[in-house]
């Protein structure tokens, strides 16, 4: 039955993905060079709603929360070449599978290359464990256990910075020559 | 700039008159209220496992032994799981809100300036692919797992990552537009 949830999902966060127009590695590049934020915000959005949602819902039912370990070396550094793979394909993980269903060539080149970074992990593994997976774990926690604020209470506050990033920062920025006319400011 | 006057395909927000949400907002939103469903049903959305899940249905047939023996493989276990049916479900969702919309996608869109053929589109492509995995994978996780699922549960781990994604990604994004 989870297969089947989880299939579901996958089909409704493809088409918001689609129709936010994140599976465009064009308006990811716009994202991260800072000229039209909307995938951004939409992320943003996205956290925000969902940190009041679980934390709401988990008061009336039970949640099936899964906190990722905090390896300092390891998602630090896996972030950073995370993010120069991400401005330079354009396309996420899952990005790329949308972009295969909405027909885009290059998707399947960055879906190659994916299954060729995953053969490459699996080979160097053994590796990379010790020096960059072991060091500095400091296991499952979250921002509530690091303030040891209720975790409902942090989900609020943070949500109220993200939803108000999103509400006061401009979509889409002028260009230099615009910036004075403040009607420029969509393209 | 150049490369960016063609107007983005779908994204454009709406201007914001009078009760209508832009787009981003209504559809993000929808995606947030999507991920808590998704815990209180079965768990966390995430995708990049799958990558090595693969790799590891594929050594299971083709080298059964070196399969057993990598403990990576093993530990990701079998490709039966709630994030294939994900991925498969993303494959759908994404064919299916193009084949709706009537919106499409063109084939390759050149984003960088060293993108003067559909070529080296592709070539940018793989390379972005193989090192968005192997960031994810050393990681535990990518876009969906750390950034979306892990930041919305809170956990530190999805923070950090998602600063150094957005503070790799924008600095990289600058450093390829300066030419290369």
């Amino acid at each position: 039955m989870t297969l089947l949830y989880a299939l579901l999902v996958g089909v409704a966060m493809g088409a918001l993905i689609q129709r936010a127009g994140a599976s465009s590695p064009k308006m990811i590049l716009a994202s991260l060079r800072l000229e039209n934020l909307s995938i951004i915000k939409f992320m943003a959005t996205t956290i925000a709603i969902g940190m009041i949602g679980v934390y709401l819902l988990g008061n009336v039912v039970p949640m099936h929360f899964d906190i990722k370990p905090t390896y300092l070396v390891g998602v630090l550094l896996g972030g950073l070449i995370f993010g120069t793979g991400f401005a330079v394909g354009g396309y996420c993980p899952g990005t790329c599978v949308v972009g295969i269903g909405e027909r885009r060539t290059d998707a399947w080149f960055a879906l190659l290359g994916g299954v060729t970074g995953a053969l490459l992990f699996t080979l160097v593994y053994r590796l990379i464990e010790a020096p960059l997976i072991k060091p500095m774990n400091y296991g499952k926690i979250t921002l509530a256990d690091v303030t040891h604020w209720p975790p409902l209470a942090v989900a609020a506050v943070f949500a109220a910075l993200l939803l108000t990033f999103v509400a006061f920062i401009p979509t889409i920025r002028a260009s230099r020559q615009d910036r004075r006319e403040p009607a420029a400011s969509t393209r | 700039m150049a490369e960016l006057a063609a107007s983005p395909p779908v994204a454009v927000p709406a201007q914001r008159t009078g009760v209508h949400l832009p787009r981003w907002a209504s559809l993000g939103v929808l995606f947030g209220l999507l991920s808590t469903v998704a815990i209180a049903l079965y768990g966390p959305i995430g995708v990049s496992g799958t990558y090595p899940r693969f790799i590891g249905a594929i050594l299971r047939i083709v080298s059964p032994g070196y399969a057993a023996s990598n403990s990576y493989l093993v530990k990701m276990g079998s490709l039966v799981t709630t994030e294939t049916m994900l991925v498969v479900g993303l494959l759908v969702g994404g064919f299916l809100a193009a084949l709706l919309s009537g919106s499409r996608a063109p084939s390759a869109e050149l984003v960088h300036a060293g993108e003067t053929s559909v070529g080296r589109r592709y070539r940018d492509a793989f390379i972005g692919g193989l090192l968005i995995i192997f960031g994810a994978r050393l990681a535990g996780g990518c876009t969906s797992g750390h950034i979306i699922s892990g930041i919305t549960q809170l956990a530190v781990s999805g923070v950090l990552f998602g600063a150094a994604v957005f503070g790799a990604g924008m600095l990289t994004a600058r450093l390829i537009k300066g030419g290369r």
